[in-house]
Parts: C-alpha cells; sequence; structure tokens
C-alpha cells in the first residue's frame, strides 16, 4: 500500500490518473490549498493539486519568469512547457502568493513558444487574504462563478446533493489523515515522515473515494502494527510548501523522525471540515476561507502560532525544521517570529531556506540538518 | 546593525538634512549653492532638487514638516500609523493621526545618504526578514524594529492581495512591535460591483479600526477639507500630466516625483497642492517658450518607467537624463486615475474615480474608490493582461506620453513584477517601444550601482539608436 504512495508522491501524474482518463474522464488542475476541490469532485471531475516534481531543469519557466522568483512555479512552469501537464482539462489559478499567481500569465505566455499547451478551461479564483463577513460573501460569490463556470465549459449541472456528497467525500478524508496524524503521534510511530507525506500528498492525486478506502485499509494496518519507531528526535516540518518526500527523508536519514508538520502539502490541507448540512457552497466557502492559516492571510500570525503549539504538544515535538523555499518572504520571515516564540518556549528551531526540486542543494541541507540533530542529541 | 548607528535616531537626522537643505534657499543663491561644497554627502540630491527652483523648495519645505508632525505627534497627543505608501494619507487627518509612509521615509534615506539605508536594510534580516525582501520597506523600517525612530502606534497596510512582500513586512513589523494591525484587502478585479462593495466595506472597517485605536470620531468638516483639497490636487497634476503629452515636454522629469511624493506624504492637504501648482506654473511657462522641462530646454528622447523609479543613487538618474537631454515622463507610481486623468480614456475611465462631497457616505465611498485605485493597488492586484491593470495602464501611458523608450527598474523583493516583466517588455517592444529591463534595486545600490545601469541605459540607447 505504501508502495503506491510512493509512486504517486514521486511522480507528476500516476496510473489513477491514467486510468481515469482512459475512461474518458476529465481532469482539473489546482495550485493552491484554498481550492475548494469539493467543486471539481462535485461535477465528476478529477481535482489534480499541480506540482513541479520531475522537473530537471527550469530553462523554460526562467524564459517568462524573473530571476526572483520561487521555483516552485517555476517547475511547474517547466513542467507545463514541457508538455508534461497537457493531461489536464482545465486549470484553477490562484493568488495564493505572488510567485503562484503570476504563473497564470507566464504559462499562457509560454504555450505560444513552447510544446505544451494550456488547458481550454481556466480560471482565476479569487481567494480574499482576510476572514470577515463581507470576505466570506465574496468567496461565497467567487465559488458560485467557478461552478457554474465549470458546468458552462464541462457541459454538466452539479446539483446541491451532490455538493453534499462530495463534502461528505473530502470530510472523510480529512477525517482519516486526522487518524494518520494521531498515530504519528504515538511513542512508537507506525510510519516514517516521508511515507507519512507521501500518503497525505496522494489525497490531491487520484479519485477521493478510492483513496478513502486504501487510506482505511492502511489507518488500519498501521493502527494494529506492534513495531514503530521510536527513540529518535521527534521533529515537526513546517514553512514553505513541500511535496518532496525526499526532503523529509533527508531530514530523517540524520536521525531525526517527523512526527508533524504545518505545511500547506500536509496537515493544513485536512484540517477542519465543512459543514455537512446547509447551503454547501456557504459551508465549502466557510472551511475554506477560514480552515489552518496560510501567511497568505496577514494578521493571523498568532492563530498559526497556537496551530503549530497544538501541533508539537499532541505530537511530542522535540524540535523544529522551519523551512522556505528562496524568495518566499511570507513563511521566510513569519519563520522567524516562529524562531522568536518557540525557543523562548524551550522548543529548538532550525531555520533553513531552499529551493525547489532540480535546484535542491542536498548537501548544504544535509549538513545543516546533521548540525541541529547533533544540538538535539546533545540537549 | 553597527554601534554607531544605533546612536542617532533616524527621523531626526532625515529632518534635520532635509530642514537645513530647505532653508539654503531663504538666502542668496550664493549662499545657497555655496553650501553644497559643505554637504559633499547630500549635494547631489538636494542640488537635483534646488535646481527645479520653486517646486523643490516647496518640496523640501513640505517634507520637512511632514518629518516635525511625525516627530512631534506624541508630544501633540496625536497617534501615528506605519503606513503604505500607497495609503492616501488624507484619510487620516480627519482621524487626528500622523502617517509613516514607510517607503517614502525609504526614500529619502536612500536618496540623501551617500551609502544609503545598507545599516537598516540589513538589520531587518538580522531580526528575521529574508534577505529576497523588498528594500523599500526594509530601508526605513530597519530603524524603527531598532527603536531608533518614532514608535508607530498601530499599522496600515494598502498591499494585500497586491504585494506579499510589502504586506509581509508590515505585518511583521506589526508582530515584532506588537502593534496592532489592519490590513486593506484588494479583490482581483476592480470596477465590477463586486469589487467596489468590498473595497468599501474594507474601507470602512479601517475607519472603525483608526477609531477605535484613537478613541476619536471621524471629523466630517475635515474629511470634506481633504475631499476638496484631493479634487483641486488631482486637476492639477491632470494639467501637469496633460503638458507631458507635448513635444517636447515641458515639465521636468523630476516633477513625476515631486508629485507622487507630495500625494503620497500629504495627499488632500493644502501644502501638497501648493506645489503642484508651482510646478504647474514652471511646467507653463517652459510650454509657452516651446522649451522641453530639461535644463538646456532641448528634448532628444522620452522615457517612461513601467513600474519605480531608480531612488538610490542621490537622485542622480533624474540628473543623468537632464544631462542627456531626455525627457522623464513618470512612472507607475504616478498611475492615480482621477478621472480627469490623460490617460484615462475610453474604456479606461471605468477605472477612475472622483471625489463627491455631497454628504459622508459619498465622501467615504470616494475616498475607498481612491485608495483601491493607488498605484500599484490598481495594476498588480490580478492578471497583468486583465482590465485595468499593469499591461493596460502601461500601453495607456505609453499611447499618452509616447515615450521613444521605457524602462523597467525594479527591487528584488517584487515577485509580481519580476514574474511577469519579460512578457510585458515583449508586448511593448511589440508596440515598436524598445524597453530595457535593468537588474538592479531601486532602494539598494549595493545590488547594483547606479554607474553600471547608467552605462547600460547608455549602451541601450545607443545600440537602438534612440539617441545618435
Amino acid at each position: 500500500m505504501l508502495k503506491g504512495f510512493q509512486d504517486i508522491a514521486t511522480s507528476l501524474s500516476n496510473r489513477f490518473v491514467d486510468q481515469w482518463k482512459r475512461e474518458g474522464k476529465q481532469v482539473v488542475g489546482f495550485t493552491c490549498s484554498y481550492v475548494p476541490e469539493e467543486i471539481i469532485s462535485a461535477a465528476g471531475l478529477l481535482p489534480f493539486r499541480m506540482r513541479g516534481i520531475g522537473a530537471t531543469s527550469t530553462s523554460i519557466a526562467d524564459t517568462y519568469f524573473g530571476p526572483v522568483i520561487c521555483s516552485f512555479p517555476k517547475c511547474i512552469l517547466q513542467l507545463a512547457g514541457e508538455g508534461a501537464y497537457d493531461f489536464l482539462d482545465g486549470v484553477i489559478l490562484t493568488p495564493g502568493c505572488d510567485s503562484i499567481r503570476r504563473l497564470d500569465e507566464c504559462w499562457r505566455k509560454a504555450v505560444e513558444d513552447s510544446r505544451g499547451t494550456f488547458p481550454g478551461f481556466h480560471v482565476y479564483y479569487g481567494v480574499p487574504h482576510k476572514v470577515t463577513q463581507y470576505s466570506l460573501e465574496w468567496f461565497v460569490e467567487e465559488t458560485k462563478i467557478l461552478l457554474e463556470s465549470i458546468e458552462e465549459y464541462f457541459g454538466i449541472t452539479v446539483a446541491s446533493e451532490d455538493l453534499r456528497d462530495a463534502i461528505r467525500v473530502f470530510n472523510r478524508s480529512r477525517t482519516l489523515l486526522k487518524r494518520l496524524e494521531e498515530l504519528r503521534s504515538r511513542e512508537h510511530v507506525p510510519i516514517t515522515g516521508a511515507d507519512a507525506t507521501a500518503v497525505i500528498i496522494s489525497a490531491n492525486a487520484m479519485p477521493r473515494d478510492l483513496y478513502n478506502r486504501i487510506l482505511e485499509d492502511l489507518i488500519d494496518e498501521l493502527d494494529q502494527s506492534k513495531d514503530g519507531i521510536h527513540g529518535r528526535k521527534r521533529l515537526l516540518l513546517s514553512g514553505s510548501a513541500n511535496d518532496d518526500i525526499d526532503l523529509v527523508r533527508l531530514i530523517e536519514s540524520s536521525g531525526g523522525m517527523v512526527v508533524a508538520d504545518t505545511l500547506c502539502f500536509g496537515s493544513r490541507s485536512y484540517s477542519d471540515l465543512a459543514e455537512e448540512d446547509g447551503d454547501p457552497l456557504l459551508s465549502i466557502a466557510k472551511r475554506y476561507l477560514s480552515h489552518t492559516m496560510c501567511p497568505r492571510m496577514f494578521g493571523y500570525y498568532k492563530q498559526r502560532l497556537a496551530f503549530m503549539k497544538e501541533r508539537i504538544q499532541q505530537a511530542n515535538v522535540q524540535g523544529v525544521i522551519l523551512q522556505n523555499i528562496r524568495f518566499c518572504d511570507m513563511h521566510g520571515s513569519e519563520n522567524s517570529l516562529f524562531e522568536r516564540d518557540l525557543e523562548a518556549m524551550g522548543i529548538p528551531c532550525l531555520r533553513i531556506e531552499r529551493e525547489y526540486g532540480p535546484l535542491v542543494e542536498e548537501g548544504r541541507i544535509k549538513m545543516r540538518i546533521d548540525a541541529f540533530m547533533e544540538g538535539l542529541n546533545a540537549g | 546593525m553597527r554601534k554607531e548607528y544605533r546612536e542617532y535616531h533616524f527621523d531626526r537626522m532625515v529632518q534635520s538634512i532635509i530642514h537645513f537643505a530647505s532653508l539654503s534657499y531663504d538666502g542668496t543663491h550664493k549662499e545657497g549653492f555655496g553650501m553644497f561644497r559643505y554637504a559633499p554627502r547630500f549635494r547631489d540630491a538636494i542640488q537635483t532638487i534646488l535646481m527645479t527652483g520653486e517646486p523643490g523648495v516647496l518640496l523640501l519645505k513640505m517634507i520637512d514638516t511632514y518629518l516635525i508632525e511625525i516627530l512631534t505627534a506624541h508630544e501633540n497627543g496625536k497617534k501615528v500609523a506605519l503606513c503604505t505608501f500607497n495609503f492616501s494619507p488624507g484619510v487620516l487627518k480627519p482621524l487626528d493621526v500622523v502617517p509613516i509612509c514607510l517607503e517614502p521615509v525609504t526614500t529619502l534615506g536612500v536618496a540623501m545618504w551617500l551609502r544609503g539605508l545598507g545599516e537598516y536594510l540589513n538589520y531587518c534580516c538580522e531580526v528575521g526578514f529574508t534577505e529576497t525582501s523588498c528594500s523599500a520597506q526594509r530601508g526605513a523600517l530597519g530603524a524603527y524594529l531598532a527603536g531608533l525612530g518614532v514608535r508607530p502606534d498601530f499599522v496600515l497596510c494598502n498591499s494585500i492581495g497586491v504585494c506579499d512582500t510589502n504586506a509581509t513586512a508590515f505585518n511583521f513589523a506589526a508582530e515584532y512591535l506588537e502593534l496592532p494591525f489592519y490590513q486593506l484587502n484588494a479583490p482581483p478585479t476592480l470596477v465590477d460591483e463586486r469589487a467596489r462593495t468590498y473595497h468599501r466595506h474594507d474601507f470602512r472597517g479601517l475607519i472603525s479600526f483608526v477609531e477605535e485605536q484613537t478613541g476619536k470620531n471621524l471629523d466630517c468638516d475635515l474629511l470634506r477639507e481633504v475631499i476638496v483639497e484631493t479634487d483641486k490636487q488631482d486637476e492639477i497634476m491632470c494639467e501637469i500630466e496633460d503638458l507631458m503629452r507635448l513635444t517636447p515636454s515641458p515639465v521636468p522629469g523630476i516633477f513625476n516625483l515631486f508629485m507622487y511624493s507630495a500625494k503620497y506624504i500629504y495627499g488632500g492637504s493644502r501644502v501638497a497642492t501648493e506645489i503642484m501648482e508651482s510646478m504647474l506654473k514652471v511646467s507653463k511657462h517652459n510650454a509657452a517658450q516651446g522649451r522641453a522641462g530639461t535644463t538646456s530646454g532641448k528634448e532628444e528622447a522620452r522615457a517612461f518607467s513601467v513600474y519605480v523609479d531608480h531612488y538610490s543613487a542621490q537622485l542622480r538618474p533624474w540628473a543623468w537624463f537632464d544631462e542627456k537631454n531626455i525627457s522623464h515622463l513618470g512612472c507607475m507610481m504616478n498611475g492615480f486615475w482621477p478621472v480627469h486623468a490623460p490617460y484615462a480614456t475610453g474604456d479606461l475611465k471605468e477605472g477612475t474615480y472622483t471625489m463627491d462631497p455631497t454628504n459622508e457616505e459619498t465622501m467615504l465611498d470616494s475616498l475607498a474608490d481612491q485608495m483601491s485605485r493607488m498605484p500599484m493597488v490598481k495594476q498588480i492586484r490580478g492578471p497583468y493582461d486583465d482590465p485595468h491593470q499593469w499591461l493596460t495602464d502601461t500601453v495607456a501611458s505609453i499611447k499618452t506620453y509616447k515615450p521613444t523608450f521605457c524602462l523597467y527598474t525594479g527591487t528584488i523583493g517584487c515577485r509580481n513584477t519580476w514574474g511577469s516583466i519579460k512578457i510585458l517588455a515583449r508586448d511593448t517592444e511589440k508596440m515598436g517601444i524598445p524597453t530595457l529591463i535593468l537588474f538592479g534595486d531601486a532602494f539598494d545600490h549595493r545590488i547594483t550601482s547606479w554607474e553600471s545601469m547608467r552605462d547600460r541605459i547608455d549602451e541601450f540607447l545607443t545600440v537602438r539608436r534612440i539617441l545618435e
């Protein structure tokens, strides 16, 4: 089972997507955890979170993006320019952060010169940066427009009941992933951080009901497992988007064990349930706007710190790795606040800046993690 | 930060330079210019400003007044707000709040000091900023974070949804200094009813927040004064911009910097109107004589900066343009979009604002509309080629002012413009406008020296046969 999840996490497409396409069904990509997958799924489409995994250069991306841009969207653009995302029938782009939102025009322009294509269906989905009554109203309306554009483009009608069903399916995933999180909090951890990351990432890359079934079996298996890893320093991984299980492996190769995270490809993607009763659009909008927040939501640092503290306590974390992709100022700057506040509470932190994908500097990162682990072990 | 930097109060240092510079013109010409040899560190910048005559003197006096207001705010019982540059300060006047407009204060430091604000920029990184964050905030903010400036009472940010790097700086400052924080959030669209309603709600939220912080209510009479004065300023500004369409442009290039500085610091106040009136007088005089706004009165090329100007290097870029007889036609920072703006034609009128003093509601709506159209807030909120955004506004400026070439210079922290400048430059080149992308930092000369940037521009002008 774990091997299946690892395969999904380490490649762009996978056998489930291939199968889906062979059945004549369509796939809609999205770039940020603020896009409500329920809307896509309720329309009978496969929501697929876009990643840069597998990019081996950024030559195409550098032609359109400037030099001081995060390498995550650059890797996505590179893959798109190479045609690796041609299986997408639609794409939803958001102002998740400034680098990722510039993917919109760069991708549109890149396909004029490269062999990749830009999906016929594309939406720029305006997610507000604050939680108020009027921002929620805006977001409900924006979500309604998204739904209507999907219905119109794909020639589908989505009933309220379809949306409610989707909410239930996605809530089920969230509940199961919470259960996985609890298992990782045990003293004897039944799954490595790298494998757990692979499991979580797979949620956004395969049909969700099928994912739930496999995940349920895995959780049962892990729950009954008598073995487990213990005696290693327990770590929490936080910061910029990370869908690279090799980064987690690298950390764990230094003797630690990642037992928790606050990443958008990790625990933030499944935190908070959507209400299953009432107006489904309102329920979806509420969940996505106010779910555990990315630093793109300015002015909510204290809530994010509280969330991290809760995760640290729950998983009995002994050290925190705060990473950011170079040019990610939101996570980079906030990481220093976390470092200040967590270390004041006696929780050791390591702050690292890295590149994404093909540009990652493994040796440098490993050396810093080794040094951090040495410090933790000595303490 | 080095020890010696910690011994001086930043605001006071900037204010004293500006104060004495502003006095220099009160004596004779010989006395004023004779003084410069005793001030080698500030000479280039001050001289470039004072060469313009009355408008430059008024500008320095305005900045002096502004800095004194900041320095004395607390003893005068006023609260101080740390604000983004693209935050119309007029709204704070009827709330009895003094704004520290962070980026203009950074600009003062980098423009006036020979070595720029390196120590303060670095200090932000020492306390946790990424070294890739925007220098426009990091400059002066380093001083405030180090406790070397007037301590603000709260933070007001008008760049959320527009620029993450900018917003991050203000958010960080609020957390680091433990200050209350209010954000104005721009949705990706501008002229539809949803966006308008969103902005107006958001703006009223801002008023409530400031009232809560100050314990004072909005003074409607003062608000009306601000609205009327803003309208007057906008009309004058539009007239100056209209004159810039002439060939040669009779408007000295640096007037664009004066215009947006006045708007950022004292938008809605009489003191800014006086500068604009003075600039209009000079420009009209030049126009009547058929002279360009350059010192020689000649125009050999016309430049438009698609984003910001280059502020470090003691304003030498403006002096260089002048020396080369290049009319500098402003940059995106001049794009305020009042209804009479010469670039706001046809469908673009939709993206403008008007000042309506009828009653409190119309006044608040007017200011909310103005705030949502401030430079950068308007252009960088969504895809670069959506209506009313960077590409359309750049094209509008090009069609209006007919530059012979365009320049891009920004900051290393600018994800948005660096994210789309290559494709924007491709568009402007397709329009037949040679466009040069400069890798430098408008507020940090350590990234690329002005001399190096100047040589690149010079080479570009030669290679593209703009200047024979």
